[in-house]
């Protein structure tokens, strides 16, 4: 039973904890599954752990000098918690970090080469960047030219496509949404599912905008204080009162005032 | 005006130049893949000069022997301070890393000094100190050779960047965390450029050792090689060029025009002028690059 379990889900997290520069605990005992070829999203506010938890599992902890102080988190049914960031990404899983961050001073064709795995053949990697421009036919017009000029939604693209030459199994994107048009969130969410219906790419996701995200995914895990304090698939998530009230902006009460007072009181879990 | 001596001066200072550029180059490829200004380049140069001459004149090796095998030497030197030095301090601010290459600079100037004494060595490279005559014009044969070194490294490392290697290489200059995102080895690739920037170390080292003989003073070619590097922009190669070829011209000219009005001397401050005034007036250098902000 458990080994099915393993076989179905190509992330588990179980009951981790990350400690920041010794002391800091961003994260208190997240469980997180990701089945293999879904959407999966992490919803909550501003510091809720949702970065934290993305670093945890592509090992980027390490450059803020954070670490797994309890728990373990399995990849395809090996624990990849002692595993070095580097070799995750050879493993499948990358990670787009926060604000994009695409590399500026280099042409978007350079940024996708810099991306290559060792050992990818010339024209290996020219078969994906085509594959890649297919995906964002915007980025193809603009090639080469400097990347740090792209618009913020080009940019996104770029590091969207920039993971996607690393071959991941598993893509992992914290907050594409940021800053984006609703226009260019609906784009870019639109080739994310295509990305992962065409690919078979497992995809977890972090986002504040739990409207778009809940359109795509198939099961959210609400996080609050370093805690999972609520999960469901998308449909139950988006019919739930407080996901409503919260996230998805009104619900059935839409007196502010009461609204504020009630958030300021309200624990998940005590 | 004498023109002939004026163009003398022009070309022997483009020649010496060119030197510098060939030290700045290792100073634009630590920078160009770490964003990192290396204060010890000065001091790898030197040790570069040394391995060369304990190779060769204490071993017994042929010179064409002893250059090559000092260059994979100081190539894994280069490696070596990555992994002992600087990969622990990986993403601290730069200033850390700055006061380290520059302990790293005394530390190997003192290092000479114990194991090879303070004594000025020659290099003999065997290049032939007859006057060479182009036209009118006198120019030395020694910083004909260096120059052409300088341009081969140019063209050597343009060629390199543009690789997939090389393009990893900047890609850890712009952002570390999204190389490490993407599986980038931030880690050996700054060794990777510590290692290059060594071997640049050994060519400058045997020419300037030629020139004006191996001992402790070769480390100071870091404060003409750091002029020459920020007029031309940190992370430019071809800046590094250009910027040698000025500074050195300026620097022959201007001292030829100034000295007998200062009384001699003027050398240095013109050095120091032009490192002070691209500083203030142009900071990013003549092709260095701007930290892009979009409005």
């Amino acid at each position: 039973m458990q080994e099915k379990v393993e076989a179905q889900n190509i992330l588990s997290m179980n009951s981790v904890e990350v400690l920041y520069d010794n002391v800091m605990l961003a994260i208190k005992g997240v469980s997180v599954q990701v089945p293999t070829g879904e959407m999966i999203a992490l919803l909550g506010s501003n510091g809720a752990g949702k970065s934290t938890t993305l670093k945890a599992v592509s090992g980027l902890l390490k450059a803020e000098r954070g670490r797994i102080s309890r728990g373990e988190i399995t990849f395809q049914g090996t624990d990849i918690t002692e595993v070095l960031a580097q070799n995750r990404v050879g493993m499948g899983i990358c990670h787009v970090i926060e604000g994009r961050r695409v590399f500026e001073h280099l042409t978007p064709d350079e940024n996708l080469t810099a991306a290559a795995p060792r050992g990818m053949s010339r024209s290996a990697l020219n078969a994906e960047k085509e594959k890649i421009y297919d995906y964002f036919p915007r980025l193809a017009e603009r090639r080469n030219s400097q990347a740090g000029y792209l618009s913020g939604g080009e940019q996104q693209m770029l590091a969207i496509g920039r993971a996607l030459v690393t071959q991941p199994k598993l893509l992992m994107l914290d907050e594409p949404s940021l800053g984006l048009a609703p226009f260019l969130v609906e784009e870019i969410f639109g080739i994310l599912q295509k990305i992962n219906q065409e690919e078979g790419v497992s995809v977890l996701l972090v986002e504040q905008n739990a409207l778009a995200a809940l359109e795509i995914v198939s099961q959210g895990y609400l996080i609050e204080n370093g805690r999972v304090v609520m999960h469901g698939t998308a449909e139950a998530l988006k019919s739930n009162s407080d996901i409503q009230e919260f996230y998805l902006g009104g619900g059935e009460e839409t007196d502010f005032h009461n609204v504020k007072h009630y958030s300021r009181r309200k624990r998940w879990l005590s | 005006m004498d023109w002939v001596f004026l163009s003398e001066l022009a070309i022997n200072g483009a020649l010496t130049g060119l030197l510098y550029s060939l030290f700045a180059i290792g100073l634009v490829l630590i920078y160009k893949a770490s964003s990192v200004p290396n204060l010890s380049q000065g001091g790898l140069t030197m040790v570069g000069a040394y391995v060369v001459l304990a190779l060769s004149h204490d071993a017994g090796l042929p010179l064409w022997l002893a250059i090559p095998l000092a260059a994979v030497i100081m190539f894994g030197l280069g490696f070596g301070i990555e992994r002992v030095a600087l990969r622990r301090l990986a993403g601290r601010p730069v200033v850390m890393i700055l006061m380290l290459t520059l302990g790293l600079d005394i530390f190997l100037r003192g290092t000479t000094l114990a194991i090879w004494g303070g004594t000025s060595r020659s290099v003999d490279l065997g290049v032939s100190y007859e006057p060479l005559f182009l036209g009118d014009i006198f120019v030395s044969r020694i910083h004909l050779v260096g120059a052409g070194v300088a341009l081969a490294l140019f063209v050597a490392f343009m060629l390199f960047f543009r690789t997939r290697t090389g393009i990893k290489l900047r890609a850890i200059a712009d952002d570390y965390m999204a190389s490490w995102s993407v599986g980038i080895s931030v880690e050996r690739g700054v060794g990777l450029s510590w290692a290059l920037a060594s071997v640049v170390a050994v060519a400058a080292g045997v020419i300037w050792g030629e020139i004006q003989g191996v001992d402790q003073a070769l480390s100071l070619l870091l404060l003409k090689g750091l002029t020459v590097a920020v007029l031309g922009g940190l992370d430019s190669i071809l800046g590094a060029v250009i910027a040698g070829i000025i500074l050195g011209v300026v620097e022959n000219v201007g001292a030829d025009l100034l000295d007998p009005l200062v009384g001699g001397g003027s050398r240095e401050l013109i050095v120091a002028a032009v490192l002070i005034l691209t500083v203030m007036i142009r900071p990013h250098g003549l092709f260095g690059r701007h930290d892009i902000e979009r409005v």
